[in-house]
């Protein structure tokens, strides 16, 4: 096995009441890595992310922890385990008392002295960012201090993971850009792996370096960008998927009723005029946003739903576009992909 | 008319010249409540924590019950430990009745259903997120379980100053179970009854007086705790 793995599942298996929740065959997580899980609500990003850390157990699979199936280890050895990750959840919670022994907590359950744990407690204050908050009231913090403090109290347990659990969904504009700033350094300057989730593509563009993409509790070869719920309906010999009243696209599948499809942004062809071709699909639409990824231009174009498609930047300085220029969107019944 | 303003001032002058004997049975009352409220949250704060955090069959029906005896008239609970620790009873080997620990054991289980059900209501209240955030942090179940009772401390210490304002206040199992008996098992409220009856209204007033002075100290502490409540 490779060394720098460091947390791996294998065939892991999850229901609630007879729905199956996550179901993923080999998944696993190297040193000094950042990863992003993405996929839509339901998606089973936090059931996995609680596996991942060990809080809830699969029904199936195995989890192996440094090359070794955590199932060899006794209950205290697993605890050994547990505390050497730890979880951000989604909506921050802090113990109704100072930001310090907030901060403390998890040093103390795990017994470290208390000199140790000031200059601790103090760095992870200052990588966050709130080095005079020590003496605060944690129930007077706005929710992106009460973030970040809680990242802090994370970070002062010095973690080989941690896991953020859509960490800037509940959090204004000026301080996602801070934590997404923390998550970087933590990663750089820490060494700590990190494993988050998150509902923004564009962010876990930025910030990771391998992005995990879930749909119905299943890893997906792709992000997932232009997934669409709707249904696979028969009219005069052709297939189409219906996505509203007055949309619909043509399908290539053997798939019937309802289901999901999947473009993959790549397979748009962007024009300025609709053109002749073989193609099945072709769409007028408005650029809603524009925005730089990995040397491409990524747009989102709003055809009755929004469609997010690449071009070049020399195609995209050629056709001149602009916000709120219309163009046409075109592709094959093949490019759409039905699950 | 007069004799209740003889009654008032005779009550300031024994409450004035600290009398022996209204202090002491003030000390007796309050030691007896004390130890009662002790051992009542010994176990009724652990057994509040377990019905309110665990999910078990029956829950509702202990739950229902613990609310009825939440009013059960303190004659009753007098009658049942009678019952048990009189001469003829079961425990009367013991020779427990007319003993201060009779009245501790009869103000034990009126409060217990108080804490019990207080607690279960805090925990109830806390936020599941406090279990969670601790086991995420490294904690064992033993570790997140005292996370909670700690967040709920100030609901925890309303149900126990609830209690004890419960015991140092009932007249009835402590007159029942303790017969009143002067140096030895006479409280405030017993010693009211029968002064008041005895017609030494000034020695009835001041005991009032002084168990209305306590009971609102309980209830300032009482309603600084429910302020402080998540």
């Amino acid at each position: 096995m490779n060394k720098k793995v460091l947390l791996k599942i294998e065939k892991i298996k999850k229901s609630y009441q007879n729905k199956t929740v996550l179901d993923i065959d080999s998944l696993s997580f190297e040193s000094n890595k950042i990863y992003a899980i993405v996929g839509p609500n339901g998606s089973g990003k936090t059931t996995l992310i609680n596996i991942l850390n060990l809080l809830d157990k699969p029904d199936e699979g195995i989890i192996i922890f440094r090359g070794k199936d955590i199932r060899q280890y006794s209950k205290q050895d697993i605890l050994k385990i547990r505390r050497r990750m730890t979880l951000v959840h989604q909506k921050p919670f802090l113990f109704q008392t100072s930001v310090f022994n907030n901060v403390a907590y998890g040093l103390k359950l795990r017994g470290i002295a208390t000199e140790s744990n000031r200059t601790k407690i103090m760095n992870s204050l200052a990588i966050v960012g709130l080095t005079d908050f020590d003496k605060r009231n944690a129930h007077q913090l706005s929710g992106g201090e009460a973030q970040r403090v809680v990242i802090a109290r994370a970070l002062a347990l010095e973690p080989e993971i941690l896991f953020l659990d859509e960490p800037t969904s509940n959090i204004d504009m000026r301080h996602i850009d801070v934590i997404e700033r923390i998550i970087k350094e933590i990663n750089q300057k820490m060494k700590t792996t990190v494993v988050f989730t998150t509902h923004d593509l564009s962010q876990a563009y930025r910030l990771a370096d391998e992005i995990i993409s879930l749909l119905d509790g299943k890893i997906v070869p792709h992000v997932p960008e232009n997934i669409f719920k709707g249904r696979i309906v028969d009219k005069e010999g052709n297939q189409y998927f219906e996505i509203a009243d007055n949309l619909r696209f043509s399908i290539v599948t053997k798939k019937n009723g309802l289901s999901y499809i999947y473009i993959d942004p790549r397979d748009i062809i962007i024009s300025r005029e609709q053109f002749y071709s073989s193609a099945r699909n072709s769409f007028k639409g408005k650029i809603v946003k524009i925005s730089e990824q990995n040397r491409l231009i990524r747009l989102i174009v709003d055809i009755g739903v929004q469609l997010a498609c690449v071009i070049t930047k020399e195609s995209f300085r050629e056709m001149n576009l602009n916000i709120e220029s219309m163009v046409c969107l075109t592709f094959k019944a093949s490019a759409v992909k039905c699950y | 008319m007069s004799f209740i303003i003889e009654g008032l001032q005779k009550a300031f002058a024994l409450i004035l010249s600290l009398d022996k004997e209204v202090f002491q049975i003030v000390l007796f009352s309050l030691r007896v409540s004390s130890i009662a409220i002790l051992f009542s949250s010994l176990i009724g704060v652990p057994l509040g924590f377990v019905i309110g955090s665990k999910n078990f069959w029956g829950k509702k029906f202990i739950v229902v019950l613990l609310n009825n005896a939440l009013a059960i008239p303190t004659v009753v609970i007098g009658l049942l430990v009678y019952s048990l620790i009189s001469r003829v009873g079961p425990l009367g080997y013991f020779g427990l009745l007319y003993t201060p620990t009779a009245v501790i054991i009869g103000q034990f289980l009126l409060s217990l259903p108080i804490i019990i059900a207080l607690t279960h209501s805090a925990i109830q209240g806390i936020d599941i997120k406090v279990r969670h955030t601790a086991l995420t942090l490294g904690a064992t179940e033993m570790q997140a379980a005292w996370a909670i009772i700690k967040e709920a401390r100030f609901a925890v210490m309303s149900a126990v100053i609830a209690g004890f304002g419960r015991n140092i206040a009932e007249v009835g199992a402590a007159m029942m179970l303790g017969g009143n008996i002067k140096g030895s098992t006479r409280t405030m409220t017993t010693a009211i009854t029968l002064e008041t009856s005895k017609g030494e209204f000034g020695f009835g007033i001041a005991l009032g007086i002084l168990l209305l002075l306590i009971s609102l100290i309980i209830n300032i502490i009482l309603s600084y705790f429910q302020s402080k409540k998540i």
